[in-house]
């Protein structure tokens, strides 16, 4: 007889109450997972994936959260009819999970040994074992090494601030492993880590599947990533599977078209799929020499001076007219403090930057620099007043800066939302009343108003939901051609930039250590660096996986910033 | 999602206005405080027709009433003179709502502004501004306000300056708080870059992202000003006999505690009523537009 | 470092005393009407004016007298009070811990008050227990100090449980002279008797000057740890099953109460100023009763001393508070690596 499923979810029914009604949000949701195995459930937000693994670990909210039907099997045994005392003590001893984002899942006032010791000791207190601290610490200082964690004694010591994010994952990963559970959960692992951490912890996971006989179900919404960490894959949209399958056949073969849509917007990094921008041969329109940058902080009274932080060092580019020149680099690679500097808001330390010839410094006391080039924000809630309505915030460059006047000012905010794409109507909108895509178009369009040339765009598609990001891309390049503007992309998303910049330079602890035309860059990559960072992108086809440069562990281990100090 | 559909996609939901709205009218406690402000409003207002005794509440002897219990005729009896008490708070709450308006009318626009600058301009400005406002917040508000009020002479003008001089701090903590934290965001940089000037910036940008606090800290603060006044009077520094004051009344009715309770009770219970009003108000207020005090 | 932090607070208070010093001395000086005049009354002649006048340093120019002033508080010495005609300082010095007293027990019951019921508010949200203690906590906020003084008074009249007015029943004859505080010294001198007559002098006051800080710090309490409660590492504890008292009582409670710590600092001053009230309306003898006769004759070395004490007073309780919260969140005190 074939040994039972670790789980096994049959037409789980679930709503939520409120106010007297409820709104059903699961319908007939089939799962199975067998030991061993490694099951992802994709979906975007509102897919009810998530709300699918708090009811298997028994952490609805309730009595909002109810179960309407259906069953939930652990090894045989319905969850659902279990008493809470019985549900409670699965809880960190056979079902495990490791939480989405290490910073805010730990409590700030506690040290890490605190919340490590106390999940032990209440979940050895559950199955009703008596352990003594030493016997704990033990077992904790063993965990942290499994998750490759160097010296655990100062990690427990540790508040939660002072540690990076890749050890915080580590030690959230390490939390859901001190009891040796059969099954564990992650809720998209990495998300809110640099991609080389996220690659990472992948091979973390991977590896403790193998070495502990686990059984893994990876709750996510990026498709690319579960190629390597997974099995078997369920794709859940609008609260039910919409198709399950092995990898392979869910990424050769997609049957449904909701699945073929996720896939396609995963922006490609080789093959024919790749959409190639050329690098025209045009004069330079912005050149730096030598950027340096140093912060130092303020000193405070009675404490020791913190060094000087140098964001950028050494930094020396070309970008041409017409470019759609991208800087690249994950968190705390200087790219946003580059951006900063060409755009004049900050003063750098020593170097050139040059416009057209003439030099930052005379640029930023003319008033008519600021016609020249303009920024659009990553983050569209906080780029737009939410108390000024859509004309309002489009008036401000229009009388400033363009002094139009009152009569004209109708008429040229028409044309920017025409432009934008967006219907007239929307003038007198508020920004609550905009999606994310629909508010960035609004900061495009105020961006425009002033005519720039050069157009700084700092992150403008992440914050934006997949599907999004594409039409706001396109609309970029519509607008390029239409006005001949010069792009300077600041991302840490390499896909993205793949197919949409035709140069790249990429930064690294402030230095840009490539550069070049896309192509180049991405088929010959010369730094160890940029190779180790395209290398850990997730594709979702072996021949990209092929494609990829190759990088030794010593040459991994050598760049990066390793996620363990 | 084609281009089409992610801009074609209208928003068809109530304004934020009526939501707000909406939900103030469902919180039951934010309904009573709109009541029970806009009855103490008309009490004062309406004052002379509403009062049984309208002469009760200059000066007036009747010592044959004296020290009446409440009854029908007087609803909270008579005072240690023979006035009416209840038309003499209805007069009170006329010298209350004055000095409301009086103290938050200067107070709130002048600790707005200088928050504005403060959080805004920072640097030497900030340290000016807020280093003095932590001085005035140092000092215990009523024994600024009696070291005032007392140094000249004491009536509802001057406690007005007094109260005042102390109260436009709180205004200018609040919207510096507020100020700093949305001067911090990136649409304050855009309108810069934009071209905008300062005072752009100030009124049409900042301002408005602090009405809502300033409304809420406003209407929380009238009861304040009130229970403030009450209490200077109390001690016998606001207005001067015969004018009804509520504070005045409860001094002068707490030395016939026990046996004549009302006379100290009843202006007390009055002012409770006041502040409550505005206070469940206020509260309401937050509540509806979820802002954060 | 904890120390450094502090210290960098303390700097700050000391740049406000310093601060109020000149608010309140200017203040004191705009006094339109002589105070020597007043204080000799208004039969003294010219002479005697003018020779007050010298005594009391009025001649000279405002700037100096300032300055010798405030030379004179660093030392300790406030001047002479143109009332009693004593070192002020001795007078204060006399008054001081009655009201030192006072002030600790009320923060003290605030606390054990407020903040177990802000807790059991949050827990059992949206049920009677919640809706009774916002119920209590808004009549505290919006009822007057003087009201809650006067309707105890009331009760405690019509039920003679309590004294009405008073420090010590003066037939026991006892003086507090170790601490001056006369609880703890009656428990220093194990004299039980002294102690519960002395709290049952003390518990009125103290119940009507917490009333407004009960009622504060209990609601913020309350919307802090529902804030608290939303968080994810909350959530997370919960999903490795950790027993939902300790959550609440160990994780959630130190987090949340950092919020009503800082309020309860913030709202010292008002605290302060009620004091005035609940000393007048008890006959509690401290300097608050002192400080009113002070400021309505005019004596203005006494004002000045009462301001600069209340102010010292709430310096002194906000280091303490930031003290606390320095003790419980280690972003204050570590720094980031």
């Amino acid at each position: 007889m074939a040994a039972d499923p670790i789980l096994e979810i049959q037409g789980l029914d679930l709503g939520f109450t409120a106010y007297g009604q409820t709104t059903q949000v699961l319908h007939g949701v089939d799962l199975r997972i067998e030991a061993g195995q490694r099951v992802a459930v994709i979906g975007e937000s509102g897919s009810g994936k998530t709300v699918t693994m708090k009811t298997v670990i028994g952490t609805l909210p309730h009595p909002a959260g109810r179960v309407l039907g259906g069953s939930i099997r652990f090894q045989g045994r319905e969850l659902l009819t279990l008493s809470r005392r019985e549900r409670d003590r699965l809880k960190g001893t056979d079902i495990s999970i490791v939480h989405q984002d290490p910073l805010t899942s730990f409590n700030p006032v506690f040290t890490i040994g605190r919340h490590l010791n106390d999940v032990l000791r209440f979940a050895d207190r559950r199955l009703g074992a008596a352990t003594d601290r030493a016997d704990r610490q033990r077992r904790i200082e063993a965990t942290l090494s499994q998750v490759q964690l160097k010296e655990p004694e100062r990690v427990l010591r540790s508040y939660p601030f002072q540690l990076s994010g890749g050890m915080r994952q580590r030690v959230l990963i390490a939390m859901a492993l001190l009891h040796r559970p059969k099954l564990l959960i992650a809720d998209e692992p990495g998300t809110a880590l640099d991609v080389t951490t996220q690659d990472e912890i992948m091979r973390l996971l991977n590896q403790l599947v193998s070495e502990e006989q686990l059984t893994l179900l990876m709750v996510t919404h990026n498709l690319a990533i579960v190629r390597q960490t997974s099995d078997y894959v369920y794709v859940m949209q609008a609260g039910r599977i919409v198709e399950h399958g092995a990898v392979c056949d869910i990424f050769g073969m997609p049957r449904m078209p909701y699945t073929r849509q996720l896939l396609d917007a995963i922006p490609p990094l080789y093959g024919p799929r790749v959409q190639r921008r050329e690098a025209h041969g045009h004069s330079a329109v912005i050149t730096t020499n030598g950027l340096l940058k140093r912060f130092v902080a303020p000193r405070r009274w009675l404490e020791p001076a913190s060094p000087p932080v140098t964001a950028v060092r050494g930094a020396t580019l070309s970008i041409s007219r017409g470019d759609i020149f991208g800087i690249a680099g994950e968190s705390g690679s200087g790219k946003t403090t580059m951006a900063r500097m060409i755009m004049g808001l900050l003063p750098p330390t020593s170097g050139r930057i040059a416009i057209d010839g003439r030099s930052i410094e005379e640029l930023r006391k003319d008033p008519a620099f600021r016609h020249r080039v303009q920024i659009v924000y990553q983050n569209p809630a906080s780029s737009l007043n939410p108390r000024r309505t859509v004309a309002q915030t489009l008036a401000v460059p229009l009388a400033f800066a363009g002094s139009v006047g009152r009569g004209e000012r109708n008429a040229r905010i028409r044309n920017l939302l025409a432009q934008v794409e967006l219907p007239a109507q929307f003038a007198s909108r508020y920004p609550h009343q905009l999606s994310g895509g629909q508010k960035q178009r609004v900061a495009i369009a105020r961006a425009l108003a002033v005519e720039p040339e050069i157009l700084v765009l700092d992150e403008p598609t992440s914050a934006l939901d997949v599907s999004v990001q594409k039409t706001v891309i396109d609309l970029l390049l519509s607008l390029r051609e239409q006005l001949g503007l010069t792009y300077l992309f600041i991302s840490h998303d390499l896909s993205l930039m793949r197919n949409f910049c035709n140069r790249i330079a990429v930064m690294f602890r402030g230095e840009i250590c490539e550069q070049g035309t896309t192509e180049a860059v991405f088929e010959h990559p010369r730094h160890a660096y940029t190779r180790a960072l395209i290398a850990s992108i997730p594709v979702i086809s072996e021949a990209e996986e092929r494609a990829k440069p190759v990088v030794t562990l010593e040459e991994r281990r050598a760049v990066l910033a390793s996620t363990v100090q | 999602m084609t281009a089409a559909s992610d801009v074609a996609r209208v928003v068809d939901e109530p304004s934020n206005l009526t939501r707000a709205w909406r939900r103030f009218l469902r919180n039951p406690a934010a309904v009573i405080g709109a009541l029970i402000v806009i009855s103490v409003v008309a009490a004062a207002v309406l004052a002379p027709s509403l009062a049984s005794y309208p002469a009760h509440a200059g000066s007036f002897v009747d010592f044959r009433s004296r020290h009446l219990a409440p009854s029908l005729v007087h609803f909270m009896g008579t005072d240690n003179v023979g006035r009416d008490i209840f038309s003499r708070v209805l007069f009170g709450y006329r010298i209350s709502l004055l000095l409301v308006v009086g103290v938050l009318g200067v107070a709130v626009p002048l600790g707005v502004l200088f928050g504005l600058l403060a959080g805004y301009f920072a640097g030497a400005v900030e340290t000016a501004v807020m280093g003095f406002t932590n001085v005035m917040l140092a000092m215990p508000p009523l024994v600024m306000a009696l070291a005032i009020t007392a140094v000249l002479s004491p009536d509802l003008i001057n406690s007005m300056i007094a109260i005042t001089c102390l109260w436009w701090t709180w205004h200018c903590r609040l919207v510096y708080r507020v100020a700093k934290s949305v001067a911090a965001e990136d649409f304050v940089e855009a309108a810069r870059l934009a071209g905008a000037s300062h005072m752009h910036v100030l009124f049409r940008e900042l301002l408005p992202n602090c009405t809502a606090a300033i409304s809420v800290k406003t209407t929380l603060d009238a009861g304040f000003v009130i229970l403030f006044g009450a209490s200077l009077s109390f001690l016998g520094l606001g207005v001067q006999p015969p004018t009804p004051d509520l504070g005045t009344m409860v001094a002068t009715g707490a030395q016939f505690l026990p046996e004549m309770w009302w006379e100290a009770v009843m202006p007390g219970l009055a002012i409770l009523y006041a502040i409550l009003g505005f206070n469940l108000l206020g509260d309401g207020l937050r509540d509806m537009m979820d802002v954060e005090i | 470092m904890i120390a450094s932090y502090l210290v960098r607070r303390a700097i700050g208070f000391v740049f406000v005393l310093f601060g109020l010093s000149v608010v309140i001395f200017v203040v004191a000086r705009v006094v339109p009407g002589d105070p020597a005049r007043i204080a000799l009354g208004p039969l003294a002649t010219n002479e005697q004016v003018a020779q007050l006048h010298r005594e009391m340093g009025f001649d000279k120019p405002a700037a100096l007298q300032y300055f010798d002033y405030l030379g004179g508080v660093l030392h300790g010495d406030f001047g002479r009070s143109l009332l009693t005609n004593r070192p002020v300082a001795a007078d204060i010095a006399e008054a001081l811990p009655a009201t030192l007293e006072l002030v600790l027990f009320t923060l003290l019951l605030i606390m054990l008050v407020a903040v177990p019921a802000g807790v059991l508010a949050a827990r059992w949200h949206n049920t009677w227990i919640d809706n009774a203690s916002r119920l209590v906590s808004l009549l505290g906020v919006v009822t007057p100090g003087f009201v809650v003084a006067l309707l105890l008074q009331l009760f405690a009249s019509l039920f003679n449980f309590f004294p009405l007015t008073g420090r010590l029943s003066p037939d026991l004859g006892f003086v507090p002279d170790i601490t001056r505080l006369a609880l703890v010294d009656a428990l220093l001198k194990g004299r039980l008797d002294v102690f519960t007559d002395a709290l049952s002098h003390i518990f009125l006051p103290a119940l009507a000057l917490s009333a407004a800080g009960i009622g504060q710090v209990m609601r913020i309490t309350r919307s802090s740890m529902l804030d608290v409660a939303k968080r994810d590492h909350v959530e997370t504890l919960r999903s490795f099953g950790v027993p939902g008292w300790v959550i609440t009582l160990e994780y959630m409670l130190r987090l949340a109460c950092i919020a009503p710590l800082t309020i309860l600092g913030l709202e010292f001053a008002s605290l302060m100023g009620n004091a005035f009230i609940v000393e007048l309306v008890f006959a509690w003898p401290g300097f608050a009763s002192y400080g009113v006769r002070a400021i309505l004759s005019k004596d203005f070395n006494a004002v000045m001393a009462v301001v600069l004490m209340s102010g010292l007073f709430f310096v002194v309780a906000n280091l303490l508070i930031d003290l606390l919260i320095g003790l419980i969140d280690p972003r204050l005190r570590v720094r980031r690596t």
